[in-house]
């Protein structure tokens, strides 16, 4: 498991895709499930087609919207990935963090035994 | 309703060592050459540790994964020995800003209590504080991993 830069490469860009409203309102239509048509997805926005297809493009770079391409027409669909990579990320965090506290508590204890060591060899035989 | 609180990593720890040696296993290089790495699952080497263990002090965490560096660097804000300790976080080449560990240390009977909160990089925070509306279930889902 990847506990560290690419995972949180990706969660920016997840982040800054979601952090548009727009972008969030397409994510909203296409999370229904299926695919859309651009133009019936740009349909309901008060913004130009124009718009709506950069904002889809932003949305696919963080590869959170898949497209199809058939003849002329161009077909949306929605990835959760992403945002299960969001999650996993910080579970992945929480991971890390516990082995590593884990092994600092059988360090101390093998510091312990080390510093008693000594003392026992030091000891006259009986 | 999600809050701030939820959106954090926490993980605690009882330790049967002072709150002294807990403490500064985490500033000297020499003791964090004990633990830090090395005990994730992942193949890694400790290229160096470096601290200088001092408000606005830097720190360097470097290991390689195969042909990979990765730095783990920071600075430190609060040193409270031994009972609270403060740094940001943040794995390079990764290029999010950095995200915030809090180690705070309290005496128990025979040893410590660690409590360790690794709060959430800053866009992620604001992310979800916009989509708090929009995005209830995908929050509630977050909340849950987060205290599983």
């Amino acid at each position: 498991m990847n506990i560290n830069a690419p995972s949180a490469t990706r969660l920016d860009r997840t982040l800054i895709a979601l952090a548009d409203p727009t972008r969030r309102a397409i994510v909203e239509r296409l999370r229904g499930g299926g695919e859309v048509r651009v133009t019936a997805l740009a349909g309901p926005f008060s913004i130009s087609l124009n718009s709506v297809s950069k904002h889809i493009r932003v949305l696919e770079k963080a590869h959170l919207v898949r497209r199809r391409r058939a003849g002329r027409e161009h077909f949306l669909s929605f990835d959760p990935e992403p945002l299960e990579a969001a999650l996993l990320w910080i579970e992945a965090q929480k991971t890390a963090w516990t082995m590593r506290l884990d092994a600092l508590d059988a360090a101390l204890k093998a510091q312990d035994r080390a510093a008693a060591a000594p003392r026992k060899k030091g000891r006259s035989p009986r | 309703m999600t809050t701030r609180e939820e959106l954090t990593v926490r993980v605690t720890h009882t330790f049967t060592a002072s709150p002294e040696r807990v403490f500064d296993a985490w500033l000297q290089p020499e003791l964090l050459a004990q633990w830090i790495f090395g005990h994730t699952g992942l193949q890694e080497e400790v290229v160096h540790l470096r601290t200088d263990p001092r408000v606005g002090g830097a720190f360097s965490f470097l290991v390689r994964r195969g042909n990979e560096d990765v730095d783990h660097v920071g600075h430190y804000l609060e040193i409270d020995r031994p009972r609270r300790l403060v740094f940001t976080w943040t794995v390079v080449p990764a290029p999010e800003e950095g995200s915030r560990v809090t180690i705070e240390i309290t005496p128990r009977a025979g040893g410590c209590a660690l409590t360790l909160t690794h709060e959430i990089p800053p866009a992620y925070a604001e992310w979800v504080k916009r989509t708090e509306e929009g995005w209830t279930k995908l929050v509630e889902a977050l909340g849950r991993a987060l205290a599983s």
